[in-house]
């Protein structure tokens, strides 16, 4: 008896066993997909790390956006270089040559240079002084609390005179100060030199009112514009567009030679006059640290 | 009339009253895993609904013919091969959970390469939880719900099926709820230590809580219904 109950239920889950076989290899058949054989390929090539860097759900997923929507094949960033460059032999292009993004700074006007400033007394945070009104003249400008500075996670920004700088040789251009600048006046370009030409001044009032608030912020004067058509006015600013390629042509040194303000300024790496220029200067060979503003975020009222 | 009646109860039984997800607590994974869009996870619900279907369908096959106690295959079987033999003496019941399990995973199989083919963008979003349909406990807990009521021989198919697919549409139900609310917890300002799983947890128990007020309405129907 007992023998013969197990004999019946194997050959019970044989029988399920072949019938299943035999619905699913029907289906199998009946519903294949055809997968490009590249998006498989890629899909070795890339680093497996699934860390959606490249803005894709996964690395699959990337793999099939390069074979099918064409997307770049370098931007893995984990993978780099080399596997930017196996994928574009997969997909038999060439690699196109991608500008680095870096950060930067739309205001130009340092603490002294700022007009009606007040006494703030609050939290020492950009986000909670853009609150109220009257923290200082301009209501485009920097607000030099550096909300940006504790957002860089790669050193590359410091406060120097109440004016955000910002550091070329640490700058990776992850855009975290963009993000948390609450007045927007930091923003990511293609640095397709090592020096790019920058509009330092976010005021988009008329020349009269700028006077009054800032010393050294745009007028609106539309000079720039005339001498260049790089530079289009929009809003009492000049905007300077960074896709076209004729940004590193540079026929814009009459426009900064015109600039009343001078609110036109390369910023980048330092050039080499530049080092030339300072390099007999003597700097201290080390910084002491401030108990005041090193201890911690909170101010030191003394 | 009386089946009618008996299947609108089953019916109101299985996709309210006791709801499978948010009275049973079967098939949480999904429930919690997919229900981050509405259309994902309208979706998942009508791909469970259908894998129930079919595995009730396939497991109420099985249990009538095979798997209960004194069912007709093996007996005949078996008493061909020994006339002596008393009638209904064989019983396959242990067999129940691994063939069940079996039928599941095959028919979510099915449904797999299905979606594959016909809806690629849903098959996309769903990810690696449509495989995880073998395990839902939902489709499980459906079967053996189904094999409770054939081994004491009061459900024939039209009730199994019932059970199934009502419970499907109650598991629909409650994912896609659970999915609205989740979309408008994105805008919501959550305190800092409840972000995440934890109000997850929470919204899916206040659900819960809200579908006991479902528990009368089986009692009113049966009384509207015989009276």
């Amino acid at each position: 008896m007992t023998l013969l109950v197990v004999l019946l239920a194997s050959f019970t889950l044989l029988l399920l066993a072949v019938f299943m076989s035999v619905v699913l290899g029907w289906a199998n058949r009946a519903f294949y997909v055809e997968v490009d054989p590249r998006v498989q390929q890629i899909d070795i090539v890339l680093p497996g790390a699934n860390c959606a860097g490249c803005g894709y759900i996964g690395c699959t997923d990337y793999a099939e956006a390069v074979v099918h929507d064409g997307a770049s094949v370098a931007l893995c960033a984990p993978g780099g270089e080399s596997c930017a460059e196996a994928v574009a032999e997969i997909m038999g292009v060439e690699v196109e040559e991608t500008w680095p993004y870096r950060a930067v700074v739309h205001c130009g006007a340092t603490l002294p240079q700022r007009l009606g400033v007040n006494d703030y007394r609050g939290e020492r945070t950009c986000a909670a002084a853009n609150l109220v009104a009257g923290y200082q003249g301009c209501v485009y400008g920097c607000l030099g609390l550096g909300d940006c500075v504790e957002a860089c996670t790669f050193d590359a920004m410091k406060m120097i005179w109440g004016l955000v700088q910002i550091d070329y040789e640490k700058c990776t251009g992850c855009g975290a100060c963009v993000e948390t600048c609450p007045r927007r006046i930091i923003s990511r370009i293609p640095f397709k030199a090592e020096r790019v030409l920058v509009v330092s001044c976010s005021n988009e009032d008329f020349g009269n009112d700028v006077r009054k608030v800032c010393k050294v912020g745009c007028i609106g004067c539309g000079a720039c514009a005339k001498l260049s058509d790089l530079f289009t006015m929009d809003a009492n600013l000049p905007t300077l567009d960074y896709e076209t390629d004729r940004v590193e042509e540079g026929d814009f040194e009459k426009s900064m030679e015109k600039c009343p303000m001078e609110s036109l300024l390369f910023v980048g790496k330092p050039s080499a006059e530049d080092l030339a220029a300072t390099i007999d200067e003597e700097l201290p060979s080390r910084v002491e640290p401030k108990f005041e503003t090193t201890v911690d975020k909170a101010e030191w009222w003394g | 009339m009386e089946l009618f009646a008996d299947l609108l109860l089953i019916a109101i039984g299985a996709a309210l009253v006791n709801n499978f997800v948010l009275t049973y607590f079967v098939g949480l994974c999904p429930f919690l895993g997919v229900s981050r869009r509405l259309d994902t996870a309208f979706g998942m619900g009508c791909a469970v609904t259908f894998v129930i279907s079919v595995a009730a369908l396939l497991s109420w096959t099985m249990t009538e013919f095979v798997l209960r106690p004194g069912a007709p295959l093996p007996n005949w079987v078996w008493s061909s091969l020994n006339p002596a033999a008393e009638a209904g003496a064989v019983d396959l019941s242990v067999l129940s959970y691994i063939v069940y399990i079996f039928v599941i995973a095959s028919s979510v199989q099915l449904v797999e390469m299905y979606v594959r083919k016909f809806f690629p963008p849903l098959y996309k979003s769903f990810g690696v939880f449509l495989p995880l349909i073998t395990t839902n406990c939902a489709i499980l807990f459906a079967c053996l719900e189904i094999m409770k009521h054939v081994v004491a021989r009061d459900w024939g198919l039209a009730e199994s099926l019932t059970l199934a697919i009502f419970g499907g549409v109650g598991f629909t139900i409650a994912i896609v709820l659970m999915a609205g609310i989740r979309e408008e917890l994105e805008l919501c300002e959550v305190p800092e230590s409840l972000r995440g799983a934890a109000i997850t947890m929470i919204v899916a128990g206040i659900l819960a809580l809200a579908f006991m007020g479902f528990s009368g309405i089986g009692a009113n129907v049966e009384k509207l219904l015989n009276p």
